[in-house]
């Protein structure tokens, strides 16, 4: 029952998205990565693809972005122990280092994207601690659809009013920027 | 006319129909296996069985067949080892491990300003890969199909694509900078390849087509040498045209121990089938048959085991063209005895105390027995050992056919990706992290030119009276010998069915672990009298875990039923011909 109300609700999703305005962000764009997973990598591959203005910075702190020079700032969240290892940062640092980015883009008017673009393979207790805490300050969220079993994102849409938006393959991503992103 | 249509129609259909394998987690049959990391990559070789080939007919079918499905963990820049079990009785072990280039030394890296922790990840990483000339090697020994037939199956699967599975998508995902950075076009499109994605890799079938149209050799001295030469200097890797002429596989008698009655034919080193050994002698003088796998005291006894030997590994295992090795005493009953006695049954050994018990087994080189040894008294300086982290990465397959002849095969190119570096469809093999990090007086793993380095790989066949009754083998890096002892230990002493050996939660006794890495499905008591009781610090991972490796084993009931059982860690699959 649980499965087919879940099924329903993505569903219902689905159609929402679709129907829904595009949410228009602009550009200069800065993506950083929320949890040091692949996933910001592969961002900034569709970034590049998509012909977007952007900025790469995996690590940056709060008190190194620059908020002027930007519009938007996107976080793919997606935890790695050994993606956080390489960057020499725990997983409570990074939390608290992508939380006071989202802070401080909010204050200083730049638009705050989410993506989860690594799908169900990515979703553990360390990436959802990272989808609760940067929740409140976003304008949308983007996550993959087999990210999306457990209905954690649909949750997330019934607690947040915001724009959602969901798709099945990585690749579609690049769709999402360009419709979403080349403003 | 329309009859000779209709004849030849039903003719096609007929043999359409015959050409059927079953591939599954577990597949019994009489008529032939393959167990491998791949369900893919064990149907080519249940497809040559099928056909009519034998043992040695299919495992080099799946050696090619695996690099295109897990380019991640093997391929033809990589290495290995097989050891060969014939109907006719004969026995090989076949050295198919990467050779260190000639111009690959510790004074050469200075002067270029580097060491081998930062090569790593660079064409100077690669050292001589051995994977094709150990198909052509086997192929000799008695392979019944031209090459040609046991490579194109790969080529097709290259060509026409394969969908990708989980592993393989957790894989990409875990090597995606590297890759990102070193191997672009391998990407999909510059993005990671995502499960149900279908990779094709034209470059390998390209290859591939290559080495059957102009044989092994092609590698080594021709077209595809002449490539990795070139390879090679423009991105300053070490390997040179002279070096992959050079190369050859060796092939030699399996080394032999027996553990309570049945016999084992093991590697040589630079592989762990010594060690393996070691550690079944130690075992043999415990009765763990009146214990269950998930007793805290089995559990003990045999991680401690693992420990010790793996403490004598790091002294007793090297390139013995390089090195001379008391293999012989190694692998003797009576060192056992030895190390035996260093088990405390009521406390787990210090860790900080492992290499202060390095066991002499130079003294039982010429069959001394454990009490005059005893007797004499050794100084021993307490030794000390660098820890070499070793990648989950390798792949293991095991082949029996209906003919009465096995195969177990272990192959690699060291980390996941290698060094990462992407040539004509396949990664370069990283085996230069394994040897030290520096040089070191003494040190039987220092960087040398034409040296084979040790690596934990143990492909191994176990025989009881004369007939072959397991085929095993796992990748894992440092844990590979803790879960082949485990499951030989099942199998044996507890009497368990393949597929309940190949799943019951592992553990591993490692000499660089202070702790016990274990999975999680031992009971809570098991574990609290290993802690509080016995002293160990444990680590537990979620079951099921790739850490703690991925077996393909198979087992040959006293009927001749044949029951392959694939890995449950990394989406294996056995295969056979359909009865």
């Amino acid at each position: 029952m649980k499965k087919i109300l879940i099924l329903f609700l993505m569903v219902s999703l689905i159609f929402t998205a679709i129907a829904a305005e595009k949410i228009a962000f602009e550009q200069p764009i800065l993506i950083t990565s929320g949890g040091q997973s692949p996933g910001a990598l592969q961002m900034k591959v569709l970034a590049k693809a998509s012909k977007l203005d952007y900025v790469f910075e995996k690590t940056i702190s709060a008190a190194d972005f620059d908020s002027g020079n930007y519009k938007t700032l996107i976080v793919v969240i997606g935890a790695s122990g050994k993606g956080l290892g390489a960057a020499g940062i725990d997983i409570d640092a990074e939390v608290a280092r992508v939380e006071s980015l989202c802070q401080k883009a909010k204050e200083d008017g730049v638009k705050v994207a989410l993506f989860q673009i690594e799908g169900g393979s990515r979703r553990g207790t360390s990436t959802d601690l990272i989808i609760d805490t940067l929740a409140p300050y976003a304008d949308a969220v983007f996550f993959k659809l087999d990210g999306n079993e457990d209905g954690k994102f649909t949750q997330l849409e019934a607690d947040y009013p915001i724009y959602f938006e969901s798709f099945e393959k990585t690749s579609n991503v690049k769709s999402i920027l360009k419709d979403n992103f080349a403003n | 006319m329309r009859k000779a249509f209709l004849v030849t129609l039903l003719f096609v259909l007929i043999t359409c129909l015959s050409f059927a394998t079953i591939t599954s987690q577990t597949v019994a049959s009489s008529l032939g296996m393959v167990s491998a990391a791949n369900p893919y990559a064990a149907e080519v070789g249940a497809k040559i069985l099928e056909e009519g080939g034998n043992a040695l007919d299919a495992a080099i079918a799946v050696s090619y067949a695996l690099g295109v499905v897990e380019p991640y963990a093997s391929g033809l820049g990589g290495e290995g080892y097989a050891i060969i079990s014939l109907a006719s009785g004969e026995k090989y072990a076949v050295d198919f491990k990467a050779m260190t280039p000639a111009i690959a030394t510790y004074e050469k890296l200075a002067e270029l300003g580097t060491k081998i922790s930062n090569v790593r990840y660079t064409p100077k990483g690669a050292l001589v890969p051995g994977i094709p000339a150990g198909t052509q090697k086997i192929w000799e020994l008695g392979a019944t199909m031209p090459m040609a037939d046991l490579i194109n199956p790969s080529i097709e699967l290259a060509r026409n694509g394969i969908i990708v599975n989980d592993t393989f998508a957790g894989v990409v995902s875990d090597g995606y900078e590297k890759l990102l950075e070193n191997a672009p076009e391998f990407l999909n499109d510059g993005l990671a390849w995502e499960s149900g994605d279908l990779f094709k890799n034209e470059a390998l079938a390209d290859t591939l087509e290559i080495l059957a149209a102009e044989g092994v050799e092609s590698f080594y001295k021709g077209t595809l040498a002449k490539n990795i030469a070139e390879f090679m200097k423009e991105n300053e890797g070490f390997i040179t045209a002279e070096d992959m002429a050079d190369y050859e596989a060796y092939v030699k008698e399996p080394i032999h121990g027996t553990y309570r009655g049945y016999d084992l034919y093991v590697p040589h080193p630079p592989v762990s089938g010594p060690q393996l050994i070691a550690v079944m002698n130690l075992l043999e003088n415990f009765n763990l048959s009146a214990m269950s796998w998930d007793d805290p005291l089995a559990v003990h006894i045999i991680q401690q085991a693992l420990v010790l030997e793996d403490v004598d590994r790091k002294f007793y295992i090297s390139d013995p063209e390089f090195h001379t090795l008391p293999v012989e005493g190694f692998i003797s009953k009576e060192f056992a005895k030895m190390r035996f006695m260093k088990i405390d049954l009521t406390k787990a050994m210090d860790p900080n105390t492992y290499f202060d018990n390095v066991g002499d087994a130079f003294v039982f080189d010429n069959g001394e027995n454990y009490e005059s040894v005893l007797l004499a008294e050794a100084n021993k300086e307490a030794k000390s050992q660098e820890d070499i982290y070793e990648s989950p990465s390798t792949t293991h397959f095991s082949v029996v056919d209906k003919y009465g002849n096995s195969v177990a095969w272990t192959q690699t190119i060291s980390s996941f990706w290698g060094t990462s570096n992407f040539l004509d469809g396949y990664f370069f093999n990283n085996e230069i992290g394994n040897f030290a990090s520096s040089f070191r007086p003494g040190d039987i793993i220092n960087l040398t030119p034409g040296m084979r380095v040790r690596t934990t790989i143990c492909p191994t066949i176990i025989e009881k009276d004369g007939q072959v009754k397991y085929v095993i083998g796992t990748p894992g890096g440092g844990r590979i010998i803790s879960t082949v002892v485990q499951l030989i230990v099942d199998l044996i002493d507890f009497d368990m069915p393949i597929d309940q050996a190949v799943k019951t939660p592992k553990f591993v006794g490692y000499s660089s672990y202070k702790d016990v890495r274990i999975e999680s499905g031992y009971p809570a008591e098991t574990l609290e009298v290993l802690e509080k009781v016995l002293g160990h610090k444990i680590k537990e991972y979620t079951y099921p875990d790739l850490y703690f490796g991925g077996p393909n084993i198979i087992s040959v009931e006293n009927d001749g039923m044949m029951i392959g059982m694939g890995s449950v860690r990394r989406n294996g699959a056995a295969s056979a011909p359909e009865m």
